[in-house]
């Protein structure tokens, strides 16, 4: 028996991630640099879902950064405003405080692994990505039973993807083999260099 | 005049030396043979050869081609032989792979890519050494902590052959085309440390022609007197050195017309190249080069800037928050790309600071703020390199350290130990005391978080309130 409530079609949302418009996408300012503020965006979507704007606080801590290594973030946070703000999630005005949290740290992890286009132009990104806002909203897609939807998900789930490439054994044993090597005496006596670095 | 060993040619190479040096010739030994038996020579502690094999003379020749052929400007922008390295590498590379979200455009998100440091090499360098590295060759240099902080970097001799047309290239700016031949002594590398390695070689890239790594410390030397002989007998082509033994090299009077002298591993002062120009006819090139990114600028005739020399790495200058700087203005020289093929460089900050133009000529480095030479002073006056120090130091596991003479001669030493490694104290201060003698007054530190919050994340490695100067 499913615990969680339906939500709208999957294929509606990975549908609305393929049409995402160019503002979305395009580049998010960092230090004067790029066109779109984040938090603005973000604060728009919230206000429309039901919810408040957001403090400056807020904007600051979660949706603006002076690092650069920080743009696929903000550029998968706007993708993920523009998924929130499908008209069926929308007309509930129920969502926004989950959809807040979703966004301010739900997508940290895929960010460091999924240049944020994919999630527009990957049809298994898409899925990804519709299939977690449910997760986080603590919705089903319509027609699929919680396990169902799990499943599907874990399929797809690119950070569970990456910890295991990670953490295999054959890692753990070619660090081992390295150090190892690394430590060997005819590896150490090196080779004459002309001159010292 | 070459001096020439004159006892009988062996019968064979002997089995070790094949093994260090695979492709020495007959000629090559009796060179080899003619510098470690010279009668001047100094105290020889250490064995080594190039390793080089001749599957790897293609690749040298190759890389010497694109450097000497090099018709294209590195230009402004990524060129795309760095793009296509990057590319390449992600799937190989689980520091590229972390770095570089899939499906991320490299030109465009370029200055989002996380930067790497030294710390990396230090802690993960099971994460960088690509997961299809063929391991069987793999050499390692202790690099000297002068400048940085010791660390451990895994390296080929393939690569190490490389640098050699890259000394040949950086010759030819000057006008300096020598002949390398197992007659000559291609090059001496100077030192002037309490103790280091002291090795000859022959180089089968120069036609197995012959190189020493001495050392000016009276130590090294049987006899008063012989290192001039030593220099004189062996005529080398070039010398290569720190400013530090070049200083010293005057200092000891040492007699010596080589065709150019290379500084290297800390900064070259204005004034002492001068000097050293006029004592020895012929122009000092200042080579700015690591262990971690091999070589990566010189200065040129004329110039007051370092030109980028390789077009397989590609510089920027970039701030604290990993954006690349205004050309022209300051920022934390960062390098990607490199040939070792252990240690493949992604935006590798360099911990050295300058401004980076671009031009049809190339990259240029102005105003590098890097390896400040620093030496130090013993309770009995004498003085200290931080090589020795540095060597003192390794000894132990740490990630960073931070090494401080006081106006009073006293030494605060604090150490960043690595993760889950205990340091002795103890050991240490005793250790230290061997170079500044018993009445030292050492502290140590020990901080696990130094560095954290830095420029770069990375301290000055040794300072010397003592206002010393070169």
């Amino acid at each position: 028996m499913n615990t969680k409530q339906e939500g709208p079609h999957l294929e509606r949302l990975t549908h609305r991630l393929a049409q995402c418009p160019g503002e979305f996408l395009a580049e998010p300012l960092i230090k004067s640099r790029g066109k779109v503020d984040t938090g603005a965006v973000v604060s728009d979507t919230l206000m429309d879902m039901g919810g408040n704007l957001l403090s400056s606080e807020e904007s600051n801590t979660s949706f603006s950064s002076e690092k650069a290594d920080q743009k696929n973030r903000l550029r998968l946070i706007l993708i993920g405003a523009w998924l929130c703000h499908d008209e069926w999630l929308i007309q509930k005005k129920k969502y926004a405080e989950p959809a807040k949290k979703w966004l301010a740290s739900g997508l940290d992890g895929l960010a460091s692994l999924v240049a944020a286009e994919l999630f527009v132009t990957d049809p298994d990104r898409r899925e990804e990505l519709a299939r977690l806002l449910l997760a986080a909203l603590d919705l089903l897609p319509t027609g699929e039973t919680e396990a169902q939807a799990s499943d599907r998900l874990q399929c797809l789930d690119s950070v569970t993807r990456d910890k295991v490439i990670r953490q295999t054994r054959e890692k753990e044993k070619r660090a081992r083999k390295l150090r190892e090597k690394m430590a060997a005496d005819a590896a150490r006596e090196a080779a004459a260099k002309v001159n010292r670095e | 005049m070459v001096w020439r060993w004159k006892s009988a040619l062996p019968e064979e190479i002997p089995t070790e030396r094949m093994e260090r040096n695979p492709l020495i010739t007959r000629e090559g030994i009796r060179t080899l043979n003619s510098i470690l038996k010279n009668p001047h020579a100094p105290v020889w502690n250490y064995q080594v050869g190039d390793r080089l094999r001749a599957e790897d003379l293609p690749a040298v020749e190759r890389f010497r081609k694109s450097l000497f052929n090099r018709s294209a400007p590195l230009g402004a922008g990524i060129p795309a032989n760095i793009i296509e390295l990057v590319a390449a590498m992600r799937p190989r590379s689980l520091v590229f792979m972390e770095r570089i979200p899939e499906g991320a455009s490299l030109e465009r998100d370029w200055e989002s890519i996380p930067t790497m440091s030294r710390e990396d090499i230090v802690l993960r360098i099971d994460d960088i050494v690509p997961l299809d590295a063929d391991l069987s060759r793999m050499i390692v240099y202790e690099t000297s902590g002068t400048t940085g902080h010791a660390l451990d970097v895994p390296h080929h001799p393939c690569a190490m052959a490389k640098n050699h047309p890259v000394l040949e290239y950086i010759l030819a700016q000057y006008g300096v085309a020598p002949g390398f031949g197992p007659d000559v002594t291609a090059c001496l590398n100077v030192g002037a440390e309490e103790h280091t390695v002291v090795f000859a070689n022959v180089f089968s890239v120069w036609n197995d022609a012959g190189f020493a790594k001495v050392n000016i410390h009276p130590g090294s030397w049987r006899r008063e007197g012989d290192i001039h002989q030593f220099f004189q007998s062996l005529a080398p082509l070039f010398l290569t050195g720190d400013p530090v033994a070049f200083a010293q090299m005057m200092k000891w009077e040492i007699a010596a017309r080589p065709l150019a002298m290379i500084s290297t591993a800390v900064e070259l002062n204005p004034g002492l190249k001068a000097r050293l120009e006029e004592r020895y006819g012929c122009p000092v090139i200042d080579y700015y080069s690591t262990t971690e990114t091999g070589p990566i600028a010189c200065s040129l005739p004329g110039e007051d800037a370092l030109g980028v020399i390789c077009p397989d790495i590609y510089v920027e200058a970039i701030d604290d928050d990993g954006c690349t700087v205004a050309e022209g203005e300051v920022g934390e020289i960062t390098v990607t790309g490199g040939r070792n093929p252990f240690v493949p460089l992604l935006r590798y900050r360099t911990g050295d600071f300058g401004r980076v133009v671009r031009d049809e000529r190339g990259a240029r480095i102005l105003d590098l703020k890097a390896r400040q030479a620093v030496s130090f002073i013993s309770s009995s006056g004498s003085m200290v390199h931080p090589l020795d120090i540095g060597r003192t130091l390794r000894l132990s596991p740490f990630v960073q350290s931070q090494f401080i003479q006081r106006r009073d001669k006293s030494i605060d030493l604090t150490i960043r130990p690595a993760p889950g490694e205990s340091m002795g104290e103890g050991v240490i201060e005793e250790r230290l005391r061997f170079l500044f003698g018993v009445d030292q007054v050492i502290r140590v530190h020990m901080d696990e978080n130094l560095g954290k919050g830095e420029r770069g994340g990375k301290v000055i490695p040794f300072i010397c309130e003592l206002g010393q100067a070169l």
